[in-house]
């Protein structure tokens, strides 16, 4: 359904919209009310934290890392105290209450990679993640999967998002927990040496930071999915038996 | 913040304690859209439902207040998601947990929520 947007001197369609109210979104909107009316919290209070989290993203953290790259003396202070740095391209962790929020500990240690180094970060114990700088965690981020997994078997894990790493490279597991969280600071990849630090903040993805990924100089974090065609198609004719799955 | 309730701790939240669905949640796991479902239907590429945010922002106030702790919350999440609510995907899941919690610690009571949960349908119906 073709509908059209209009803005007086000009029109565009419209964005699709979900057209449906569904139980869930009835469900959160109750139990909104009915925890105001308990007096849990007040309107004031949630529409505080909603405009907050709303406004936090990945950005940050391409940012900083752009940044450090390109500028020594930054990036010294990054790895010294990282929440001060943040102050620096205007990340607040005290946002929104003066204190930050309940979950997000004003303490921001940042892990730089080496050629021998690598950093991956995970909370085993929930889903600690470095909210204001990287907004909202992955979904699997958070699953029991990653968590338990990637501290006891990080090469495989890591091999499971795509990135293998050389055996002469060292993986180093940080387990974020209440009072501290994580960030990695990739390694700036070859071929970008004339960039500037838009062009290299495009490229340092949510992934990179995180440490399930590396930075590539031909992958941006608005790049359109990634579609591959299957070398061996299911039903193809070359299939063959006890191939891998 | 205004939260002084603190949400105490149900029988059903110790460890290894055999837990039952809420009839209320268990139809709205089995009958409610979630928005990996819904969105490609209409064509919407945002990732997220538009509730999402003021969900967390609940999880927020809840834990700013004291009511109830971001790393208490986390910890029933991952059990119920594990058992009871283990066929919804986040964040409807996380959204079940927490309606499941008010629940059971008598915050709310199911009725009460049942009757809302028909004010709204009915409001958001009629707008």
């Amino acid at each position: 359904m073709a509908q059209t947007h209009d803005h007086g001197d000009h029109s565009h369609p419209a964005a699709p919209m979900v057209e449906e109210i569904s139980e869930f979104e009835i469900l959160e909107i109750a139990v909104r009310e009915l925890a105001i009316e308990k007096g849990l919290f007040t309107a004031e209070d949630h529409r505080k934290f909603t405009e907050w989290a709303e406004q936090i993203g990945p950005a940050g953290g391409s940012r900083l890392v752009a940044k450090a790259w390109t500028d020594p003396a930054f990036k010294a202070r990054v790895l010294s105290d990282g929440v001060a740095a943040c102050r620096e391209i205007g990340i607040d962790w005290a946002e929104p209450t003066g204190q930050g929020t309940p979950s997000d500990y004003m303490e921001l240690r940042v892990l730089e990679d080496t050629p021998t180094l690598h950093h991956v970060i995970v909370c085993t114990l929930c889903s600690c993640y470095p909210r204001p700088l990287l907004g909202h965690s992955p979904y699997w981020y958070r699953s029991p999967n990653y968590r338990r997994r990637l501290v006891r078997w990080p090469r495989q894990v890591l091999t499971e998002f795509g990135l293998v790493l050389p055996p002469e490279v060292e993986i180093r597991v940080e387990d974020s927990n209440q009072k501290c969280r994580f960030m990695v600071l990739p390694m700036r990849p070859a071929g970008t040496e004339s960039w500037s630090e838009e062009q290299l903040a495009e490229i340092v993805t949510r992934d990179c930071v995180i440490g399930v990924a590396l930075p590539r100089p031909d992958r941006k974090s608005d790049d359109v999915r990634p579609v591959h065609k299957a070398s061996r198609p299911v039903g193809g004719e070359h299939h063959e038996p006890g191939g891998s799955p | 913040m205004s939260g002084k309730t603190v949400l105490g701790p149900a029988a059903s939240d110790a460890p290894g304690a055999e837990i039952s669905p809420i009839p209320l949640l268990d139809a709205i796991q089995d009958e409610g859209r979630p928005w990996q479902e819904l969105a490609p239907r209409y064509g919407v590429a945002n990732p997220d439902p538009p509730w999402k945010v003021s969900l967390y922002a609940i999880f927020e106030c809840l834990s700013a207040g004291g009511a109830l702790p971001s790393l208490e919350r986390r910890h029933i999440e991952d059990r119920l998601g594990e058992t009871i609510y283990g066929r919804t995907p986040d964040p409807e899941r996380q959204l079940l947990a927490l309606a499941d919690t008010l629940l059971r610690r008598g915050i709310l009571s199911e009725e009460d929520l049942a009757r809302r949960m028909d004010a709204v349908r009915g409001r958001l119906e009629d707008s």
